[in-house]
């Protein structure tokens, strides 16, 4: 083996000049010891890439978006747009749907099961069944305590939607009017313990102010948009 | 695009790299809150045109160093902490080889810090021998030669046929 170490690793790092890089190449498929060596190397790299990308897939903390929400308002707007564009179809959708499955709901694919709470229409997630009627006519002024699931704010968001957020045993998150459909956009898993509603309660409040424009509504606004159906102003 | 925007787009490769600093998931995303804050707190520090990815990534390794070396004075030293001693440079060869095959979280902690963060910044977040120069503001020989030691331990650690 012609090479030395330093070089072999600067190889695989795609740190050499393309004329050494071939040398290298061509060399290795005669040189069964760098071969191996060139192969351990890509090896190490591969097990760690495959050990630390999945981070990359996971939805970023509430806490970390929320550092943004409070800092700058204008730049937060932009900032909460394009994240909230982005958390769309980030894998948090599909954890906590996993995690409602497992909870009860269903996808609307057993028909012995409950009434299902979501669904899927192209590509997104949307509101269906008990939840979807929740959203669409229960008053947050205006619940009962006991209620199986519990409005929080209703507001406009940045595309002029009307957006609610929502809290249910098993699923919390925030659904966006559009197409005649509740759009999750956010989705926590709901639970019934109180420290844990309540730490959630503040994710939703922070992600909600992240994707607000204007003011929550307030009981009258509500009221009116319910009546209208829901329909952008 | 605006600067709060880019850091957003950068949070999760962030968090990748911290994780690999950190002990745990935990101790990760708050370092990743801090840098955050920094970074949002000194945002006029940050000159326009330059690399804000290598910017926030200076950020973030600098707040881990001087956690790391304030947790040292407080004579927190974890058992990792010895294990690196022992481990590192040619006391790796003490070591049986693969003894950590498949752990890689186990054998990231054994490494010293300064081969830490260059196996991080290169082998799994891509960067080039110069930029992760730039983000260390070390020589790029000092990253050459921390990664290849950083290198054979991991592949001591992890087994040679990894």
């Amino acid at each position: 083996m012609s090479f030395d170490r330093a070089t072999l690793a600067a190889f695989v790092d795609g740190e050499l000049d393309d004329l050494t890089a071939r040398r290298i190449e061509r060399e290795a498929e005669s040189d069964a010891a760098l071969a191996t060596e060139i192969a351990r190397h890509r090896a190490l790299r591969a097990q760690l890439t495959a050990h630390y990308d999945p981070v990359i897939d996971e939805a970023v903390p509430e806490r970390l978006r929320a550092l943004f929400a409070t800092s700058d308002k204008v730049d937060a707007s932009l900032a909460g747009r394009r994240e909230a564009k982005r958390v769309r179809f980030a894998p948090i959708h599909w954890g906590a749907i996993a995690a409602s499955l497992a909870l009860g709901l269903a996808l609307g694919l057993r028909p012995w099961m409950p009434p299902a709470s979501v669904t899927e229409a192209n590509g997104t997630i949307v509101a269906a069944g008990p939840l979807a009627a929740a959203l669409d006519t229960q008053l947050a002024s205006n619940q009962a305590t006991n209620a199986a699931v519990r409005i929080g704010l209703s507001f406009e968001d940045k595309a002029g939607r009307y957006c609610r957020s929502f809290e249910s045993r098993s699923l919390d998150g925030i659904g966006c009017r559009d197409g005649g459909r509740w759009h999750l956009e956010r989705t926590l898993q709901g639970q019934t313990g109180t420290d844990y509603r309540q730490a959630s309660s503040g994710e939703l409040a922070a992600a909600a102010a992240a994707m607000m424009t204007g003011d929550p509504l307030d009981v009258a606004a509500e009221q009116q948009a319910r009546d209208k159906g829901w329909a952008r102003r | 695009m605006r600067f709060e925007e880019e850091l957003v787009e950068l949070l999760p490769r962030l968090r990748r790299f911290a994780r690999g600093l950190a002990r745990d998931a935990s101790d990760a995303d708050d370092l990743c809150q801090a840098a955050i804050e920094r970074a949002l707190k000194s945002q006029d520090q940050w000159q326009q045109g330059t690399r804000l990815d290598s910017w926030m990534y200076r950020i973030t390794r600098n707040l881990w160093i001087d956690d790391r070396r304030a947790a040292g004075r407080r004579g927190i030293h974890t058992p990792i902490d010895e294990a690196a001693t022992q481990v590192a440079g040619d006391g790796a060869a003490e070591v049986e080889a693969g003894t950590l095959r498949g752990d890689v979280d186990g054998a990231m902690a054994r490494l010293p810090d300064e081969q830490r963060e260059v196996v991080m910044l290169v082998l799994v977040e891509g960067y080039a021998y110069r930029e992760a120069a730039d983000i260390l503001e070390v020589p790029i020989g000092t990253v050459t030669s921390r990664l290849a030691r950083g290198r054979e331990t991991l592949m001591h650690l992890l087994g040679e046929a990894a």
